[in-house]
């Protein structure tokens, strides 16, 4: 399963790049970046495996476009604007340029925590995070840029694109604990097999459960215990991961994924 | 693709009031197709102002005749349309027909309108014509709707003084992306490049976001999220959106829709008067349109009263010796049109749930529409939301064309020096879209909902062993049998080095981006190799024309399961 993730991810990437992102009748043609794909893929291939929804973070590897530097961390008073080479004044993540206005390209030693101005960590004030991915997707939205030229529409798509992402992977608590691991160099294989026989056996039961459970009244029950669980490991997750005990912290994830799994599948009986 | 000339003129944010004849030209005008009535309207300068026709009107019937040798349509025709129906020489419900094919209900239910569609119940686009000199005059609703668009653009382009290119369109949510090709097509026959297809909820969700910020100028309100429902229905569909707006950005938490309008009140209450009308009708003569006509016209006037008064009187000479003479009332007509009630909540009902929003959540609850008069309608939409009262301050039939216009001046990259137009609308896809798989199912890759853009991939195998070819067949839709969707498109996957069933792992991508164009890549990689066995495809949907009905027939004809695909199951 890795092997296709990180092997095709970059694949989206580059038609990301690629295709035309201003009107819906620009005639379509397949161009140079097609065919360069192979190379493309190539040299992803060595990009250590990567949680799947993430293609964005592969992209320093894969486009040497307009990554000339090497991935390293930039000091953030250096950066500057690609545009109006005004400096990034360091108080926000530098996407966009309060001088002149222009997007940047995306810099991926910005973390998703980061992008929302918050500490890196798994309890975060959810509440606080749409009005702040409103307020970014109202500088970097590809719909707010037509005038501007090609290169700064690519940016705004890939930018607004990743915010979307970041916005989506902190509200859920899952998938943030998931990313909170990834950034400390853990990852973790969603579809792994379950060998904790404590869990294995749990697991079994509930789906019996679930199958024999006679009216909606069982199933609700059912599901509303799995919302309790979910929320005790999501509270050990918070733990383990504050202790930085990861190992626990894998398994606190194992069961969080099942916890939230067999919920949906109440959901979709109810 | 700007001209440096406009780059310019765009780029430099001080031009004042706006108003320069230079930055003007470039304004996308927003059009409002209804089933039955179009408007069309600008941003111009300082507000959204509805353009009138020269006889003063700013909404105009929807309908063309074909009934000299140039065709004309409800713009610019003196004639009034309700004798127009009468002489079967009129086309109209082009926005229900389009793109539509003969083994569809809505097609079904448009047979006994007064001109001809004819299906076969094969998959092909229906046999739409009007009688002109007593011969039947073959059209496409494509057709009918671009040289609507020409009179449409022709009115505003003597207005404005200046060539109209660019529009938004507000387009219904239940529309198929094959179904947006063809308003597409239409546009380009009539000379209109289209910016944006803004499904009609989210251009009212627009103006409501537009309206939020101007009260938190005036003063008047707080800058905290709003989160409000729009209902929509119209004579030809039945849409609804939840959209939570802060700051002049909105973002749809979801859209729902159904082909289900005052079309349908209208025909069940004619089914209602005269029982055995579809027999009555059924050789499309000169005399059973116009009694048809007749029917159709006294029938919706009556609609139209019971929204004011609690019964109606309707007397009408069929001229084929019939008469209906009748008094009926409001609980009647609603009785009549249980169903249809029943599916406008059912909408309703599975947008909130879409949108995970509960009802106290709601700021405002927004019904709009031709139908939005219906007292039964505005009670539904109160007893779904829980609600006394419904928004005010929208114009009901004007809602949406003035949101598709601040889209259109959004879009052109057009600022305000009052913040009006410091707006954004991230939108989200109205229906999933998957591929066939696992026999005859639907698996959907991108589900509805989906904030655009998007980006989803999955993981399939093959069915059988040293299976060299797979096909990808692309649909849309919510159904669960594959062929109760959408067709979008299909291609094949050759040269896949044989392995046993199972083994080689097809990685199907769907994105869709910021302009929402959709595009389906797929490769191929067997365990133990780096890299796709096959060079990736990356496809351009929707690639069907004409007949797709048929089509996904015939694929399955020639080449059943030969060529299946199933997802590799999660572990659970």
């Amino acid at each position: 399963m890795y092997k296709t993730r990180k092997l095709w991810t970059p694949v989206s990437t580059v038609i990301r790049r690629a295709r035309p992102t201003t009107c819906r009748l620009t005639p379509y043609s397949p161009n140079s970046q097609i065919q360069s794909l192979p190379s493309q893929l190539e040299t992803s291939s060595r990009v250590p495996p990567r949680y799947g929804s993430h293609f964005l973070a592969n992209l320093k590897i894969s486009s040497k476009t307009y990554c000339s530097q090497p991935a390293v961390k930039i000091d953030t008073t250096t950066k500057r604007c690609w545009n109006c080479d005004a400096f990034a004044d360091g108080t926000a993540p530098f996407l966009y340029c309060d001088f002149c206005r222009s997007i940047q390209p995306v810099d991926f030693s910005i973390d998703y925590f980061q992008i929302f101005g918050l500490e890196k960590g798994y309890e975060i004030e959810v509440d606080g995070l749409e009005g702040k991915y409103k307020d970014w997707q109202k500088k970097l939205h590809p719909d707010l840029v037509h005038s501007k030229s090609e290169k700064e529409r690519e940016y705004a798509a890939e930018q607004s694109a990743r915010v979307i992402d970041a916005y989506r992977t902190l509200s859920k608590p899952l998938s943030r604990a998931i990313y909170a691991l990834r950034l400390e160099g853990v990852d973790v294989d969603e579809e792994q097999t379950v060998s904790d026989p404590e869990l294995l056996t749990e697991i079994m039961e509930i789906r019996e459960a679930v199958e024999e459970a006679p009216d909606s009244h069982t199933l609700n029950q059912i599901q509303s215990e799995m919302k309790e669980k979910l929320e005790e490991s999501s509270n050990s997750f918070a733990n383990a991961y504050q202790s930085r005990n990861f190992d626990e912290a894998v398994t606190c994830i194992q069961r969080m994924t099942y916890y939230q799994r067999a919920s949906e599948e109440i959901t979709k009986k109810l | 693709m700007a001209e440096p000339a406009y780059t310019v003129a765009s780029d430099s944010e001080t031009t004042g009031e706006g108003k320069s004849s230079s930055a003007f030209p470039e304004i996308a005008i927003g059009i409002d197709i209804g089933t039955s009535q179009c408007s069309v309207a600008i941003w111009n300068g300082s507000q959204v102002e509805l353009l009138k026709n020269t006889r003063n009107q700013k909404l105009m019937r929807s309908y063309v005749t074909f009934k000299d040798e140039i065709p004309s349509g409800g713009v610019s025709n003196q004639l009034s349309h309700e004798h127009e129906m009468l002489s079967g020489a009129a086309i109209f419900n082009m926005k229900r027909l389009i793109g539509r094919v003969d083994t569809d209900p809505v097609v079904h239910a448009s047979k006994n309108l007064p001109f001809l569609v004819q299906t076969l119940d094969i998959g092909v686009r229906p046999f739409i014509a009007a009688l002109v000199n007593n011969v039947w005059r073959s059209t496409t609703p494509e057709e009918v709707l671009a040289i609507f668009l020409v009179e449409l653009r022709i009115m505003a382009e003597i207005q404005l003084k200046r060539p109209i290119r660019n529009v938004v369109l507000s387009i219904p949510v239940s529309l198929s992306r094959f179904q947006l090709t063809r308003i597409e097509r239409a546009c380009a026959m009539a000379g209109l490049h289209v910016l944006r297809l803004m499904p009609e909820p989210t251009a009212v969700a627009l103006l409501y976001a537009q309206q939020q910020q101007q009260m938190i100028h005036d003063n008047m309100g707080s800058g905290s999220e709003k989160i409000a429902l729009v209902f929509n229905m119209g004579a030809g569909y039945c849409d609804v959106v939840v959209t939570a707006t802060a700051g002049g950005v909105s973002q749809i938490k979801a859209l729902a829709g159904s082909a289900t309008g005052g079309e349908d009140l209208l025909q069940n209450m004619m089914r209602h008067l005269l029982p055995n009308s579809e027999k009555l009708f059924s050789s499309h003569s000169i005399n059973e349109i116009k009694s048809m006509g007749l029917l159709r016209v006294a029938t919706q006037d009556a609609i139209h009263k019971l929204s004011f008064q609690e019964s109606v009187q309707i007397d009408v000479d069929l001229g084929n010796g019939t008469r209906i003479c009748k008094v009926v009332n409001r609980e009647e007509f609603e009785e009549v049109n249980q169903k249809i009630f029943e599916k406008c909540e059912s909408v309703t009902i599975q947008c909130l749930h879409d949108a995970k929003v509960e009802i106290d959540d709601l700021t405002d609850v927004i019904v709009v529409g031709g139908c939005s008069y219906i007292p039964k309608i505005r009670n539904l939409v109160k007893s779904v939301c829980k609600r006394e009262e419904l928004y005010k301050g929208m114009n009901p039939l004007e809602a949406a064309v003035c949101g598709a216009a601040l889209e259109g001046a959004v879009a052109s990259g057009i600022s305000d020096p009052f913040g009006s137009l410091d707006l954004l609308t991230i939108q989200a896809t109205a229906l999933g879209i998957g591929i066939r798989a696992n026999g005859n199912t639907l698996v959907p890759i991108i589900p509805r909902n989906t904030t655009m853009p998007a980006r989803k991939e999955l993981i399939f195998t093959t069915v059988h062993d040293s299976q060299t070819d797979v096909l990808i067949v692309v649909y849309e839709g919510e159904a669960e049998k594959a062929e109760d969707n959408h067709l979008l498109g299909y291609f094949k996957i050759m040269g896949i080095p044989p392995a046993p069933k199972g083994v080689p792992e097809i990685n199907v991508c769907m994105d869709i981006d910021a302009s929402n164009v959709l595009r389906v890549l797929a490769g191929v990689i067997l365990p133990g190799s780096q890299q796709p066995v096959v060079p990736v495809m990356e496809v351009r949907m929707p690639t069907v024309d004409d007949g797709h009905g048929w089509c996904a027939e015939a694929l399955h004809r020639a080449y059943g399961s030969t060529l299946d695909v199933v997802t590799v199951q999660k572990k659970i």
